[in-house]
This record gives structure tokens, sequence and C-alpha cells, in this order.
């Protein structure tokens, strides 16, 4: 049986309202199972991207050949069956964490997938023991850490069971404890992986493979040591190589 | 102006409890026929703003910032159905949370800030919107219609307390006009400022521009502010209940005609104690003259280039 | 000027009081203001009352005191002024003592209801009896984000004075302009993700 890719992007474009490209032609496969890299300087069209993989973007929704996302084109029939499946993971976790307290966020998604109240309640719990969250149902959202919205972001998401996971700068604004506890998490989720991040250490650990955008283009998709490890690659396109490949020795 | 329990009585909560719900609830049927979906979070992110704007101490603004009602600036970003709606949001909060103004009070308030101010201000804004030219015409709108509809609020205060026999009308009217008049200046200066930088640097956010209002709303909410001043204003400054009262008396019910004419029978005639209409006057004299800073405002704000542009 | 009082108390202490539920406890505050509000004057009785039922639940509840009297200082502007001009011109209706302890015994009961419901159970409350949704929510949102944005707010004019070397009166307008103006722009651009990350779980 032919195994169909998760996400098929070719040469997908987008403007701005003000006319500046985001996105120049962008073309990527990403198979199921696969944890993704997603890399490159701020302003590089990163987020502009995860957008228009559960057809946020574009904003008029047209029936748009340039994504099959498992297999299917979006368009505005079948965009909200793609939103069961797809968990993205937005970068500022206020936008996201809207209720007003943890287990009616949580139970958001749930709901809006009609599932029963049991059914809900089922999903609550066990999003929340996967973050290390239990018990916080009842916890006001504005009273939370930043850790700890972000981890309810990640449990309100989880609690929809989707195949795909994308996540927007998941680690940024946490202290190195929360990065590893947030890495941690990850690491035990199944799903296929798409992460647009600055944490070089993260798509390090976590991907075995990495796309490098900038200004609206992909400059590199391979294996994520390798490019990493490619220093001129990495300062050409506003990153660095990471601490953490400079003391390994290449086997 | 947030109107404590207590400082109203039954009927006066009564009645303007049900004003605030029908003028409320029409302002929500527009809102849902004409807000698109995508904004519609930003009603409660608008009334968030109004709060946190009135937490942050501008020493230059003496503590007028703190008092923002607000509902002329979201009016005039966002239309006044919004303006009413997110006036009422905010004053539902600051009451439950904050205790900011009573329980019974709460349809007193909602109606003096929400209609009679932002309703009212905004027929002030169209009106000025349509006589005043360019970019600076439309500065000095917002500026001196956010003014009226502190003023507007502060009358239908006065003539809450004044029909609960609270504080007598000629006393009421006087210190809560004039005082509000003078609080009135920060909130247009505000306002006018928001609405200018907002309109320079994102103007594309603006909803009311983009949907120009139809004289059906300018109708509506000229009318709801009407009725309040006709129930609240009108019966204190008029000859009438007097005249009232003399027609009570020979049909022998006046014991009972005190529940619903002016509760001041001792009043002289020929109607308008001095102080009441020394206050008046002051008002004339205050439109004018804050008429004419909002004037200067729209200059000194919009380069004389710029000035008679028409508003896009 | 609430604003300024923005420490919201909750309780954490897990009285009675606490656990009530919700409605009960709302049909019981609205209770005591009506009557309130209601009841003739001179009613002294009333008052007796109410206080006492009030200082129990205060107690029960361990609100703070300190707390509980910088809100009632919210009333002094009101009380003064009504006790001002009646001093100067009595309606004969009720003298401003009187006043003032009504309006002390509603205040003190919203401010123990308040501080003792989860907001959100309140919301739910306003649902059952069938405040429009669009309301409802918008009440939600505010509730949601003006910590967020008083945080920001209070970020942005710390950055403006920073970088403020001048005590010029119009130098400092031009800072509210821009704050207040940037703060409005935020909240927009904010309440546009907040839809997209609505929709992205599926809201229709």
């Amino acid at each position: 049986m032919e195994i169909i890719p998760v996400i098929q992007v070719s040469d997908l474009r987008y403007r701005y309202h003000d006319g500046t490209e985001a996105l120049r032609g962008i073309g990527f496969d990403v198979q199921p199972g696969e944890c993704v890299a997603l890399l490159g300087p701020n302003g590089s069209g990163k987020s502009t991207l995860l957008l228009h993989l559960n057809g946020i973007l574009p904003e008029k929704a047209a029936s748009h050949e340039s994504i099959r996302m498992f297999g299917q084109t979006l368009n505005p029939d079948n965009v909200w069956q793609v939103r069961r499946r797809v968990g993205l993971l937005f970068q500022d976790p206020d936008d996201q964490l809207f209720c007003q307290t943890v287990e009616e966020d949580v139970a958001f998604g749930p709901q809006q997938l009609g599932l029963t109240p049991e059914q809900v309640s089922q999903r609550v719990v066990t999003s929340l023991e996967q973050v290390h969250l239990s018990g916080f149902e009842q916890r006001a959202t504005h009273h939370l850490s930043h850790g700890e919205k972000r981890r309810v972001c990640l449990a309100g998401v989880l609690a929809c069971e989707p195949e795909l996971l994308v996540l927007d700068e998941p680690t940024s604004d946490l202290d190195p404890r929360g990065r590893r506890e947030f890495k941690a998490l990850l690491r035990q989720i199944p799903a296929t992986k798409l992460i647009a991040t600055h944490d070089l250490e993260l798509a390090v650990e976590l991907c075995s493979r990495a796309i490098v955008l900038d200004r609206g283009e992909i400059v590199a998709d391979g294996p994520t040591r390798e490019l990493l490890n490619d220093e001129a690659l990495m300062l050409a396109h506003g990153l660095e190589r990471p601490h953490i490949l400079r003391h390994v020795h290449p086997h | 102006m947030h109107i404590p329990d207590g400082f109203i009585d039954g009927k006066t909560a009564g009645v303007t409890t049900a004003l605030a719900v029908v003028g409320v609830g029409i302002a929500l049927r527009q809102l849902k026929r004409t807000l698109p979906p995508r904004k519609a979070p930003l009603l409660g992110l608008s009334a968030a703003f109004l709060f946190a704007a009135q937490m942050v101490n501008f020493p230059v603004a003496a503590g007028t910032s703190g008092h923002l009602i607000g509902g002329i600036l979201v009016a005039a970003l966002l239309g006044p159905a919004a303006g009413a709606v997110v006036v009422t949001a905010v004053l539902i909060v600051q009451c439950f949370l904050f205790a900011d103004g009573g329980v019974l009070a709460l349809g007193a308030n909602v109606f003096n800030m929400a209609i009679l101010g932002a309703g009212g201000g905004f027929v002030v804004l169209r009106g000025l919107q349509r006589l005043l030219p360019g970019q600076a015409g439309a500065i000095t709108a917002v500026a001196f219609a956010a003014w009226c509809s502190v003023v507007f609020a502060a009358a239908g205060c006065a003539g809450q307390l004044a029909w609960s026999d609270t504080v007598h009308w000629r006393a009421a009217f006087p210190a809560m006009t004039v005082t509000h008049m003078i609080i009135g200046i920060g909130e247009g200066l505000i306002s006018a400022l928001v609405v200018w930088f907002v309109r320079r640097t994102r103007p594309e956010m603006i909803l009311q521009d983009s949907q120009p209002a139809p004289l059906r709303e300018v109708l509506i909410f000229g009318s709801l502010a009407t009725i309040g001043l006709v129930v609240f204003v009108a019966p204190f400054a008029s000859p009438l209940p007097d005249g009232l009262e003399r027609v009570a008396l020979q049909l022998g019910f006046e014991h009972r005609a005190t529940a619903f004419a002016a509760p001041i029978p001792d009043y002289e005639m020929p109607g308008m104690s001095w102080a009441v209409g020394a206050t008046a006057l002051a008002g004339v004299i205050g439109a004018f003259l804050v008429f004419a800073m909002a004037w200067a405002l729209g200059r000194v704000l919009v380069p004389s280039a710029a000035a008679s542009e028409r508003t896009k | 000027m609430s604003a300024r009082l923005l420490t919201h108390h909750h309780g954490i202490p897990r009285s009675p009081i606490h656990r009530a539920p919700v409605g009960w406890k709302l049909l019981a505050g609205l209770a005591v203001i009506t009557t309130t509000v209601l009841v003739p004057p001179h009613w002294t009785g009333w008052y007796a009352t109410a206080g006492t039922l009030l200082v129990l639940a205060i107690a029960i509840s361990r609100l703070p005191l300190l707390f509980l009297l910088k809100r009632l200082l919210l009333l002094s502007p009101f009380v003064l002024g009504v006790a001002l001009v009646n001093a100067w011109e009595p309606t004969g209706r009720m003298r401003w003592e009187i006043l003032a302890l009504r309006s002390v015994i509603c205040l003190v009961t919203v401010i123990l209801i308040a501080n003792t419901t989860p907001f959100s159970r309140t919301l739910q409350v306003l649902r059952t009896v069938r405040v429009p949704e669009l309301l409802v929510t918008t009440i939600a949102l505010m509730h949601r984000y003006l910590f967020v944005l008083a945080e920001e707010a209070e970020r942005m004019r710390r950055a403006r004075s920073s970088r403020t070397f001048t005590a010029s009166r119009r130098f400092q307008w031009k800072t509210l302009s821009t704050v207040l103006g940037q703060l409005f722009i935020r909240a927009s651009e904010r309440a546009e993700r907040i839809y997209d990350a609505m929709c992205a779980r599926g809201w229709k």
C-alpha cells in the first residue's frame, strides 16, 4: 500500500496585504512519523507557512492546489476534517488559551469534535496527565505561569488526538528547565511533528530532518545534524551552529 | 460616575434597567448582523483595552485616563453598536468584580454611559463628521463627541439621582454636569489622540469607515438618547411638572402623583432656579469652548497640507 | 478608577462560602441588595440583620479586611458628594448616614460574592439566564485578557518613560497617544489570532 505523505506542499506562494511576498514557491513533503524542524531567521515566513497547513491561510478559502494534507487538497468543504487531524500550537500561548479555566480550554477542542460530555471529560483528564498538569482543571488561565500556559495549550491540542502536530516556536520564552520539560513531553508524543523553532538544540535532539527557510524560500532540506554542522549555511541564513554539535565528534 | 447601590430608588432602577436592556439588545442585534465573525473577539479585546487603558498612570493626564469611559473612542473605530456593547461589558465586569457601580444601579450606569453617552455622543460624531471636512475635521469630531458623551451621561445620572429623591435636581444637575464638563476634556483629548494614532498607522483596522453608519443606526441611537433625556432631564427642566401637580391637586390625586412627578413641590415659579439656569448657560459656553479646543487639536495633529483632504 | 485596585482576591481558603453553589449565592446577594434598596429608610432592624449576616459571612470566608476597606473607599466620592449637597439643601427623604449605610451593605455583599466565586461559574450562570451569547463572550474575553493587556500597557509605558529625557508635556501626550494607540492595535491583532486559534480547534 502506498504511503500517503502527511504534508505535500508544491510551489506555495503567499503575499501579505501590503504586497510583500511572504512565501515564494515553497515545496516539500512530510511523511507519517517524521519529526521535521523548520528553521530560519525572523521574518522568513515560518509562521505564515504553518497557518497554511490547516487552512487558516489564505483568508479567502479557495481550492488550493499547492497544498495537500493527508492526500487531499484543501478546500472550504474538507478544511474542517483536516483541522481535526492537525494540531496547531500557536506561538503565543495567550492567543490560544482563551477560556477562563484550564478545564474549559482543554475541553474546547473535544467539544467542537462533537464528543459526549463523558468523552470530553476523559480527554481532558488524559491530556492533562500527558503534560504533567493533572489536577489543574479548575485553575484560572490568566493566573498560570508561562510554562504552564504552554503545557495547557499542548494539552488542548492533544485532546483532539491529532495525527499531525504543528508547533510554532514551542520553547521560546521558556526557562531552561521549562525547555527541558517541554522537549521531554514532545519526545513522548507519537504523532508526526513539524516544529518551527529557533531552539537549535531542540532541533538536533528531536528532529531527524530540518528545513531551512529564508525570505520565503527553502534554502536547505536534509538531515538535521548535517545541515546544522554546515557553519557557512547556518551563518548565511541568520542561524548558527549550535553548541551541542560543536563538541560532538562526527561519526 | 458609577452610581453605587442605594442612591437610586426602585422605580428609577427599574426604568433605567428596562431602557438599558432594550438599548443594548438593539446594539447586539446590530452587531450580529454587521460584524464579521473574524472580528467578534475584538469586542472583548476592546473592552479589555479600555480597562487596561484606565490602569496605566499617565501623569500628564492628571487622572482623567483613569476615568476613561471610551464609548466614543470605540464607536469611532468600530461603530456605535460596538461602542455601546463594549462599554456595557466594561461596566458589568467593573460592577461584579470590583463593586464599582451598584448591581441594581447597573441598568442606570449602562444607560448613562453606553446609551446616552456612546449612543448620544455618536449622533454628534456622525453629524460633525459630515459637517467638518478632512482629516482635521475627523479628529475634531471625535474630540467633541467624546466630550459630549461624558456630559450627556452626567446629565442622565443627575436626573436619576433627582428622580430618586436622593439629591435635589437643582443641586445634582450643576454638580454633575459642571464637574464632568471638565473631566470630559480628558476623555475628548484621549479619544482623539488614540483614534488619530490608529488612523495614521493602521487605518484598515477602523471598521467604522468601511461600513459607514446608515441613517437608520443614527436614528436608533438618537431616539434612545432622546428618550433618556425626556425621561430623566426634561421633567426637571420644564414647567410641566408644576402644571401636572396643579391638575393632580384639582383632581384630588396629589398624594399619589408624587411618585411620578418631579419631587420638588417647593420650586419657586416660574420654574428654573438660578443654579440650574446658570449651569445650562455654562454648558452652552463650555460647549463652544470645547469645540474651539477640539478644532485646534485637529489642526495641531494634522499637518495643514493634509488637513483639508477629504476623509477616505 | 477601580482599575488601580486590580488585586482581585480569589481566596484559596476553601470556606463553606467559597463552596456554596453559585446560583444560590448570586440569588442571595441579589435578594440582600434589593431588600436594602427597597426597604423604607427608617427600618433599622433590616440594617442590623443584614450587617450581622455579612460580618458572619466575612468571618467564615476569611476575606481580608484591609482589602475590603480599600474597596469601600470607592464609595466615598459619591457619599461625600451627596452629603455635601444635602447639607446645603436637604431633600428630606434620607439622611446621608442612612444612604451611606445602605450602600456599604450592598457593596460588601457584592465584594463577598465576587471574591468567593470563580468568574467562570458566574459566566455560566449568565448563560443559563439567557444573556445573549455575544455579550457573554465579550465579557469572558474581557476578563481573560485584561491582565494581559494591562501588563503590555505597563511595559510599553515603562519603555517609553525610560527613553523620555524631557519633562515636556507635549512629549508626554505623545507618549500617551502612542502607548494607547499601540495597545489598541495589538489588541486588534490579538483578537484575530484568537479567532484563528478558535478555528484551528474546530470552531465554526
